[in-house]
């Protein structure tokens, strides 16, 4: 219902011809450009293999919405740099634009960094109202839980061959 | 049970209104009343609410018992406009003088539709009830009354389609049975019980990819099978008051139900 909701209303948008016009406050007043434009331009959509030692998978849900995420990053073993991410999300707008920024801000980031990323930021970002705040909620539990994904896979290969894992902090808990 | 009160009630409304109109309404005291409808227990809980004078609380109450009709109260409180005693609960529309009765908060949804509060329901009957209903309250019928009214027509109308809406519905009728009870359900939580949510995933995507009515129509059966699957747990769940797995339940059945929604909108 959404999507047709959005997709009317960018419809409609797209008749009025004057830049002033788009601003109507149906739109504006649903939701933020930036919302509308990562729903429409998702960035990073995809899987990687979530067998992949290099891999962190985050799945995540919020019952409320019966939506369901999923977060991966792809992490550089010697630096601990996450060098790509990607997500699936069946769920709201404001789901799927907050997955969309998500693994924009982890490229390029140390996974101690990016486990530091509060909902409130990404919500603040797409001035997300109050009732969709659980969304960014998702998204920041989602990376939370990538990263822990990830530091317990290493941890079990290590396992095996002995090698010294640091202890996933700040992590979500399962 | 509940058709046998339904049938009761219906006999009880056909007498009434056969009567002559000269013997109403306040002559009658609860004696002459049928003694049927009401159960035990809320004829028990009515005798107490009767107020000795009038209530002092929200602009509502003033209006149910602003005019002091409370001697002669069943404890139902009186229809605002005639002053005749409330014959039964729900009490949403006067029989004797035709008007809309304002909101009463303490009427819930399974009693607008003569249920028991349970998840198990026999709604058989709701279709015809809810019509019912509209044939008395909808704001159209009071057009031409006070604004009090039409606002009181507003407000029952609608009601009485949420009621519907969320009776009909396994899982708004599980979210509100809940409700009912005090539980929250705190829906801003995260869920991560990664079989639950690899098998959503797994099922969304399948969704997403699939070529044709039929094959969405083999996801829909298993979809519903698991939705049935989670309804009984909860129903199960509430029975016993284990709260907590009733609430797990309430989330599978989101779930499901998202799905469905999504397959329908596909097929």
């Amino acid at each position: 219902m959404l999507r047709v909701g959005l997709k009317r209303i960018l419809g409609l948008g797209q008749e009025l011809p004057l830049p002033q016009a788009r601003q109507a406050p149906s739109l504006s007043r649903l939701y933020h450009e930036r919302v509308v434009d990562h729903y429409n331009h998702p960035r990073n959509v995809g899987s990687f293999d979530k067998n992949d030692p290099t891999v962190g998978t985050g799945l995540v849900g919020a019952p409320a919405c019966g939506d369901v995420m999923k977060l991966q990053i792809k992490v550089d073993e010697d630096s601990g740099k996450i060098v790509d991410a990607c997500f699936k999300t069946f769920g709201c707008g404001s789901a799927i634009a907050s997955s969309s920024v998500a693994t924009e801000w982890v490229k390029g980031k140390q996974m101690e960094e990016v486990v530091s990323i509060k909902n409130t930021e990404i919500a603040k970002h797409l001035s997300l109202p109050p009732v969709k705040l659980h969304c960014s909620m998702l998204a920041e539990d989602a990376i939370k839980a990538a990263v822990k994904d990830y530091h317990a896979k290493r941890a079990k290969a290590g396992a095996s061959s002995g090698a010294d894992i640091p202890p996933a902090e700040n992590v979500a808990d399962a | 049970m509940s058709n046998r009160k339904l049938l009761i009630s219906s006999l009880n409304l056909l007498r009434r209104r056969s009567r002559p109109i000269s013997t109403l309404p306040t002559n009658r005291t609860p004696k002459s009343d049928p003694p049927i409808i009401l159960d035990h227990s809320s004829r028990q809980s009515a005798h107490s609410r009767v107020p000795k004078k009038p209530i002092h609380g929200s602009k509502l109450d003033c209006a149910v018992f602003g005019r002091d009709f409370s001697s002669t109260s069943s404890g139902l409180g009186n229809c605002w406009s005639c002053g005749a005693i409330a014959a039964s609960k729900p009490f949403l529309f006067c029989d004797i003088c035709r008007s809309v009765q304002p909101f009463d908060q303490s009427v819930d949804y399974f009693q607008i539709f003569g249920l028991e509060r349970a998840f198990a329901i026999d709604d058989t009957g709701m279709e015809s009830k809810y019509k019912d209903w509209q044939k008395k309250l909808h704001p159209d019928l009071v057009h031409t009354k006070s604004e009090k009214e039409k606002e009181y027509a507003a407000e029952q109308s609608a009601r009485v389609i949420d009621a519907y809406r969320t009776l009909r519905s396994p899982l708004l009728r599980a979210i509100y049975l809940m409700q009912l009870e005090g539980a929250r359900v705190d829906e801003e939580q995260t869920v991560s019980d990664p079989e639950l949510l690899a098998e959503i995933m797994e099922i969304r995507e399948a969704v997403e990819e699939a070529a044709n009515p039929p094959a969405l129509q083999q996801i829909q059966f298993q979809v519903k099978g698991s939705l049935d699957h989670w309804s009984k747990s909860f129903e199960n769940a509430f029975k016993k008051r284990k709260f907590e797995e009733a609430i797990t339940s309430i989330q599978r059945m989101t779930y499901y139900s998202r799905i469905n929604e999504e397959i329908m909108r596909k097929l």
